[in-house]
């Protein structure tokens, strides 16, 4: 049994280390679900510190196993830790698996663990952060390339209309692995407001 | 996974989980049904000290022989009183007072009564427990690695759960261990406050590793091979069925352990209608959603049957 700053990033999302892009975002998502402050299923097993912990382990995971480079080196790092951990054989030395933080003090510790809206920029950040082109998206999905750009770019005036709308998010949404209803929930309510948003001057 | 099995192949499963009301004897009941219906032979053991009446959701009257009949040697064997349903196969054996009281003692009528339980004849014994953390109830679920935790997706019943689960948790880790220091130790982690101020399972390896190094092996191991399962019961959305793998990610985080989802069974009118009539559901509505759900979950656990029998 490892505790939180034990655990890999893969552990931590739980993970194995040959996990695709789109499988660590929908690691990420669960994790950020389960650990949420008001999660249901943490609030009376852990105390507040210990969730704080986690979630700074979670996010740390994510930022990582997310960029390319930076997982590059991380199993680098790690996979030649294990080797050389082999070789010499010494278990009770403690092995930095990863770079650990101080932990978190007070409320101001910058974590991002709320909820996530998903709409159009969000999306295709959360695209480009797995390095997806949109053209993949549209082989994918089938879904019109122009299509895919207007729901990006949240092109309120040249939007398809809604039901069309529904069943494009649902696919481009389980493309990246993320949750279908969520996606159409988030970004038709974001829709909405911006309809009852007042013109600007 | 594994389960408990006995000499001749039989597959023991307990039924608890911290709150009343959240469905188990509900579950067991459909449950048992559906594994007899596949060809098994099943015994239900209705174990619920709060209120006992596994019958009724099987549509029986309440049973004139229990195993009190037994342990007042007014039967000679435990076959005498098991009590026929309706469907072939099945079987209940109902005592849960009686049962309980006798876990609680150290008596050689205890040791008695489970080796004359385990050695029923039949494939499955499916054990309704009921709620509650009593010691007696945390032994009869763990007298089955394959224990399986029913919860509703509400704050109360998760709760309860946990605190179900922990007791258990530590209660193995106790049983696993001979030193009387570690002992201590375990009995420090389960309360909170205590001086040793022992968090949570991580920290108490770490403090049993640094006394003893071959108590802590054991410790580690038990929590390997703990493995409980999970049912979520009354679903009514998608969020509400994640919950039940935030709940096995969670304990993995906190606990170590590996707990299965075994499946969620929707919120559905009909199981209300069923229990009125005394009539179980997947007899009287197979095709309900939820008696749908029970029979996939029942069909789970019959494919790991099966795959223990490899072994």
């Amino acid at each position: 049994m490892k505790g939180i700053d034990e655990q890999t990033y893969y552990e931590i999302l739980e993970l194995s280390p040959a996990a695709t892009s789109k499988e660590i975002q929908k690691a990420y998502e669960h994790a950020k679900e389960t650990f949420h402050a008001d999660s249901l299923a943490v609030y009376s097993l852990f105390t507040e510190q210990e969730v704080r912990e986690i979630q700074v382990a979670i996010e740390e995971a994510y930022r990582v196993l997310m960029d390319e480079s930076l997982r590059k080196s991380y199993d680098q790092s790690h996979y030649q830790i294990l080797d050389q951990q082999k070789l010499e054989n010494p278990p009770e030395i403690p092995v930095p698996l990863r770079e650990r933080k101080p932990p978190p003090a007070s409320a101001d510790v910058p974590v991002h663990m709320g909820e996530e809206i998903y709409r159009g920029k969000t999306l295709r950040q959360i695209r480009e952060r797995m390095s997806i082109d949109l053209e993949t998206i549209a082989q994918e999905t089938r879904i019109n390339l122009k299509t895919l750009e207007l729901i990006e770019g949240e092109d309120m005036e040249k939007l398809p209309p809604l039901v069309y709308l529904k069943g494009f998010l649902k696919g481009y949404a389980q493309s990246l692995g993320l949750d279908p209803h969520k996606a159409v929930e988030d970004y038709v309510h974001f829709l909405d407001q911006e309809k009852r948003r007042p013109p600007s001057s | 996974m594994r389960q408990a099995q006995t000499k001749d192949s039989k597959t023991i499963w307990t039924i608890g989980g911290g709150k009343g009301g959240s469905g188990k004897s509900f579950i067991t009941a459909n449950m048992g049904i559906c594994l007899s219906k596949s060809g098994s032979r099943v015994i239900l053991v209705d174990a619920d000290l709060g209120g006992a009446n596994l019958h009724t959701f099987l549509g029986l009257p309440p049973p004139a022989f229990t195993l009190s009949d037994f342990i007042k040697k007014r039967v000679k064997s435990l076959h005498e009183v098991l009590i026929p349903t309706e469907v072939p196969n099945l079987s209940l054996l109902t005592g849960a007072q009686d049962l309980l009281n006798a876990m609680d003692s150290k008596s050689v009528q205890k040791r008695k009564l489970l080796r004359s339980i385990q050695h029923l004849e039949g494939d499955y014994l499916l054990v309704d427990l009921g709620g509650g953390n009593a010691i007696s109830v945390l032994d009869f679920f763990l007298m089955s690695d394959g224990g399986i935790l029913v919860v509703t997706p509400e704050p109360t019943s998760i709760e309860n759960t946990y605190r179900f689960l922990k007791s258990a948790f530590y209660r193995r880790l106790r049983q696993s261990v001979s030193s009387h220091a570690v002992k201590a130790l375990i009995d420090g982690a389960m309360d909170r406050k205590s001086e040793m101020a022992i968090q949570n399972p991580y920290e108490l390896i770490k403090a049993v590793r640094q006394s003893n190094e071959e108590e802590a092996k054991k410790i580690e191991m038990e929590v390997e091979t703990f493995q409980p399962n999970l049912i979520l019961n009354q679903v009514r959305s998608r969020k509400d069925i994640e919950i039940g793998f935030s709940i096995r990610s969670a304990c993995q985080k906190y606990f170590g352990i590996r707990l299965h989802y075994l499946g969620y069974v929707v919120y559905d009118q009909d199981v209300g209608y069923s229990v009125r009539r005394r009539r179980p559901l997947v007899l009287e509505n197979a095709h309900s959603r939820a008696a749908q759900c029970v029979s996939e979950i029942a069909s789970k656990l019959a494919s790991r049957h099966q795959m223990s029998f490899q072994f």
